[in-house]
């Protein structure tokens, strides 16, 4: 038990990479625009399929301030990533208080969406397996994947 | 604390409260890029479903290609459908029974 906060292990290069990713994910929220972007529109899906009219208006409503609260989740992220070896007994090791962890969930499953977006993961033939983006989603669905598993370990203590 | 500026109309009040309570429904869908366990997770947390039935509810999805994760008024599906919007699956609201 390490109390109520969460240790990841992360190599230093690991986090660089992560924190220019995150960079690049801020920077597709600031600049583009909704609906001209295919992996944004993955981020905000119709929420009436049948129905365009209702989608339209509850999109209007809703959508600026979902990716503002994306936004908000990467810095958290971004913060995160600019302490990793500011404590000398923890180098190449996250520390991740309660609060932070829904952020980095959110964060690191969007960064899939894009990336996934961007490769055509659905589309037919397949993605290269040769692309480099591949190895980086590949990575992040492991890092997503233990991050969970240390959240719901401390749900359980 | 602030008053109302107008008194309500008794009369809507009561058409309201009239109304008849049309279930909405939460729908989630499949996708090739979530992590079932991450799907657990959100079913978890976010709707308190304890983990055997959070844990059924993914494996709906994934199987059946969607499942009706929550039922009840339609603000309230809305609601939700931007929580999980904000985690990343995708998520839309429908009348119950169409």
């Amino acid at each position: 038990m390490t109390g109520s906060e969460i240790h990841v292990p992360m190599q230093t290069i690991e986090a660089q990479h992560l924190a220019e990713l995150v960079e690049q994910f801020l920077d597709l929220l600031r600049e583009t625009e909704i609906g001209a972007d295919a992996a944004l529109n993955r981020l905000t899906p119709a929420v009436y399929p049948e129905d365009a009219d209702a989608s339209a208006e509850f999109a209007d409503a809703t959508s600026a301030d979902l990716l503002d609260r994306r936004a908000a989740d990467a810095r958290v992220v971004q913060t995160g990533l600019d302490s990793l070896g500011e404590k000398p007994d923890l180098r190449d090791e996250l520390v991740l208080a309660p609060s932070e962890v829904d952020a980095w969930l959110r964060t690191l499953a969007a960064l899939r969406l894009v990336i996934a977006s961007r490769l055509g993961i659905e589309d037919d033939p397949a993605p290269d397996p040769e692309d480099p983006r591949l190895g980086v989603y590949e990575w992040l669905g492991y890092r997503l994947d233990l991050l969970v598993e240390a959240a719901d370990e401390l749900d359980e203590l | 604390m602030s008053s109302p500026l107008l008194t309500p109309d008794l009369d809507e009040q009561l058409d309201l409260q009239a109304a008849p309570a049309v279930p909405w429904e939460l729908v989630v869908w499949d996708d090739p890029v979530n992590l079932m366990s991450y799907v657990v997770r959100v079913f978890r947390t976010y709707f308190g479903y304890p983990k055997d039935r959070a844990t059924r509810l993914m494996m709906a999805v994934h199987n059946e290609g969607h499942a009706v994760v929550a039922t009840g008024p339609r603000e309230t599906m809305e609601v939700h459908a931007q929580a999980m919007h904000d985690y990343g699956l995708w998520a839309t609201v429908r009348r119950a029974g169409e």
